[in-house]
């Protein structure tokens, strides 16, 4: 009788033969384990008596990480980081913090209270970012749950509802009444020219009547899921009328910001680190021993036979350190600044990848004034340049609070980058004035944190157009010569989270450690 | 005594072992921390970042490169707005007080790299031609005359060269008032009649590298 292998015997099999890297990657080769399933446990092969050496450039969320993960399996790590601080992109602000912008170095001067931070960097885990999450458990870094969509928030155009603020619950309230009294019309005249059965007819116009919230008769005229206009608790509920159909399909809003809390990286529920983002780094860094050298600016990368060797200035000597492996996290517009003899065609790749960028107002305020037009968190969406207003979800009735005055992307941040710090904050708090009277009054100290002109940032990951991604993602993320790899959420397809980061160390440290178990299974040492 | 001696020097061996090694076999300069963050765009040893589009220094005349610091600190550069990347440098300079941007010049000055890779493809002969025009400035052989405040240009990006020639041509460079050197340049560039011509002569320079 022919034996079938079964797939779970088949994996346990490569299990007792290369451990838990093999049969994750076999997983994934047979198509069993999705890259946003379940999360590979990282089971490195201690590596105790041969003391591997690495060196890792940055002390970003993934070298960082790296460091945490090599150190626990035995290696010998050094972490060298250009800056004066830790944590990359992962910067929450406090009173007295320095916002190293070249050029333009800000201290932060908002009160010195634990509640007045600004996340500068990555602000929100979704739950579907596992690896994320999994290191936030295993670090014990405190979560909770933030507010990022919120119908009180506004939707706000210049141009549109007379410039004045409008609430998203009414605005997609109304939205959706119009395309579900199209699509009733529609299906009632049956102008589709489906084989609907009658039945299906039937269903169709029940869907649009509970989609949309439509009468009896299939018409729109506003709903209560746009919000009381008034009553609703010691009198009768009043909903607002419908607003001008073409006014808000002007006001593109639904092109803006009405999808985004169906992104899945967007959607609800989303977390945020308590007292700050940077809790993850003080996370990971409490849990690390190894040597962390900051103002240490990598001068020189030089592949040997058999390692990585790495020049760098520390304390004003140049110094060299020879390791078997090197961790690169320096964000790659850097590269092509820094000798190497890394191959031509990895080189290339690298220096294809155009900086992205972002950038970040926060203003303390010395009222919470959104809480008295009933907004607890979320955010605001706006068709001026500063795109957003984010309010806080923590502190709620305390005195004040820090809202976020601007998120601008790419190109846009260039024109608040041009300005001096001084002017970017007036700029924001006049467009914050137009939303909410008297916004600019509450302003007690502001911050900007243009990501293309931070210290040793100049950029915000990576853009990769759909060419480059072709021709070398797949070779980025291979290590050169064996020795060295490229990490970062630059090297992923989720470029500026922490879960695009953590993704690239994963892949890494499996194939870094496939190729330890293969040397030590020559040389027979562990 | 003894045993404490020897703990300092398994000490000190640690510390090597952690930090790395000094490097002994070479004696390119380390600037002061505060001067890092030249380097952060302009790459180690301010060998250029064509990414970033930040030009080569190594090594570029101490006098030169205080009188552009100058001209970037007093708006002279870096204000048009055409001139992005110039917009870039700007607040680097208008920081940094006369002493700091003394210092600067001087390591500049000390900076060592390998010459850039080639990367413009003009027709060399034809702008030999051109080139005696830009020589009185810049010397016969792209060497520089201190003088007259041309800097040398032969271990420049030639890319760099482009750029530079192009924003002087249009304008966006050498156009404000009591900019006497760029003024100089921008008349200087208008004998450069097209693209072309600024490709020829950038190309013909290349030829100059000692």
């Amino acid at each position: 009788m022919k034996k079938i292998l079964s797939r779970r015997h088949f994996l346990n099999l490569v299990g007792a033969a290369g451990g838990s890297t093999a049969v994750y990657k076999t997983s994934v080769a047979l198509g069993l384990m999705q890259d946003t399933g379940a999360v590979a446990q990282l089971d490195l092969q201690k590596v105790g008596g041969t003391k591997k050496k690495i060196a890792i450039l940055g002390a970003g969320m993934a070298g960082l990480t790296v460091a945490y993960e090599l150190e626990r399996a035995g290696y010998d790590v050094t972490v060298i980081e250009a800056s004066k601080r830790l944590g990359g992109r992962i910067l929450t602000v406090r009173h007295g913090d320095v916002i190293d912008e070249m050029g333009y170095p800000q201290v932060c001067n908002f009160d010195d209270d634990p509640d007045m931070y600004f996340d500068c960097g990555p602000a929100r885990i979704p739950g579907h970012h596992r690896r994320a999450m999994r290191y936030c458990k295993l670090l014990d870094v405190p979560l909770r749950v933030r507010a990022n969509f919120s119908r009180p928030a506004y939707t706000h155009d210049e141009e549109h509802f007379e410039g004045k603020p409008v609430r998203l619950a009414q605005y997609i309230a109304d939205a959706r009444g119009f395309m579900s009294e199209l699509l009733h019309k529609a299906v009632d005249k049956n102008v589709f020219d489906q084989p609907f059965s009658a039945e299906d007819q039937e269903r169709m116009l029940r869907f649009a009547t509970a989609y949309g919230d439509l009468d009896p008769n299939g018409i729109y005229k506003g709903t209560i899921r746009g919000g009381y206009k008034s009553g609703g608790f010691i009198a009768p509920a009043e909903h607002h009328e419908p607003m001008d159909f073409s006014a808000l399909l002007n006001s593109r809003f639904w092109e803006r910001g009405m999808a985004s809390s169906e992104n899945p990286d967007w959607g609800e529920p989303l977390m945020e680190v308590k007292g700050g983002m940077d809790g993850i780094i003080k996370g990971l860094v409490r849990n690390i021993s190894s040597p962390i050298h900051t103002n240490a600016q990598v001068q020189s990368i030089q592949l040997q036979e058999d390692g990585v060797d790495v020049v760098f200035h520390h304390k004003g000597e140049r110094k060299k350190l020879s390791v078997d492996y090197c961790f690169n996290n320096i964000p790659t517009h850097f590269m092509s600044g820094i000798p190497n003899n890394l191959p031509e065609e990895y080189k290339k790749g690298l220096a294809s990848l155009v900086p992205g960028n972002y950038f970040k107002i926060g203003f303390q305020m010395s009222k919470r004034f959104w809480e008295r037009e009933g907004i607890y968190g979320g955010i605001t969406y706006t068709n001026q340049r500063i795109n957003q207003i984010w309010y806080p979800g923590h502190g709620i009735h305390s005195k004040k609070g820090v809202v976020l005055g601007t998120y601008a992307f790419r190109g846009q941040s260039n024109f608040f980058e041009r300005m001096s710090p001084e002017k970017r904050l007036k700029y924001a708090a006049d467009c914050g004035d137009k939303i909410h009277p008297g916004y600019s009054s509450y302003i007690e100290a502001g911050v900007s944190v243009p990501w293309g002109r931070m210290d040793h940032m100049m950029g915000c990951g990576a853009n990769w157009s759909s060419e480059v991604r072709e021709k070398y993602f797949k070779m980025l993320q291979q290590p050169a010569g064996g020795r060295h790899y490229m990490i970062g959420d630059q090297i992923s397809y989720h470029s500026s989270w922490i879960e695009g980061a953590l993704g690239s160390v994963e892949v890494a440290l499996m194939d870094l450690d496939e190729r330890v178990r293969a040397d030590s299974a020559v040389s027979g040492k562990g | 005594m003894q045993n404490r001696h020897r703990f300092s020097l398994l000490a000190a061996t640690l510390f090597c072992m952690n930090v790395g090694h000094v490097v002994a076999d070479d004696d390119l300069p380390v600037p002061a921390d505060e001067l890092v963050y030249c380097s952060t765009c302009h790459g180690a040893q301010l060998m250029g970042n064509a990414v970033l589009k930040a030009p080569r220094l190594s090594g570029m005349e101490a006098w030169y490169i205080e009188q552009q610091m100058q001209s970037f600190k007093k708006g002279w550069r870096g204000t048009h707005e055409d001139d992005l990347i110039g917009m870039e440098m700007q607040p680097m300079a208008a920081v940094l007080s006369d002493g700091q941007i003394s210092q600067s010049a001087e390591y500049v000055s000390m900076t060592r790299s390998e010459l850039p890779p080639i990367t413009v493809s003009g027709d060399a002969a034809k702008g030999r031609a051109i080139y005696p025009a830009c020589g009185a400035c810049h010397g016969r052989s792209g060497e520089g005359v201190a003088a007259v405040g041309g800097p040398e240009l032969t271990a420049s990006d030639d890319w760099y060269l482009v750029t530079q020639l192009e924003k002087f041509k249009d304008g966006s460079l050498g156009s404000q008032p009591g900019d006497t050197y760029g003024t100089q340049m921008r008349v200087a560039a208008q004998v450069l009649t097209d693209e072309e011509a600024i490709m020829d002569v950038v190309s013909y320079i290349s030829t100059l590298r000692k």
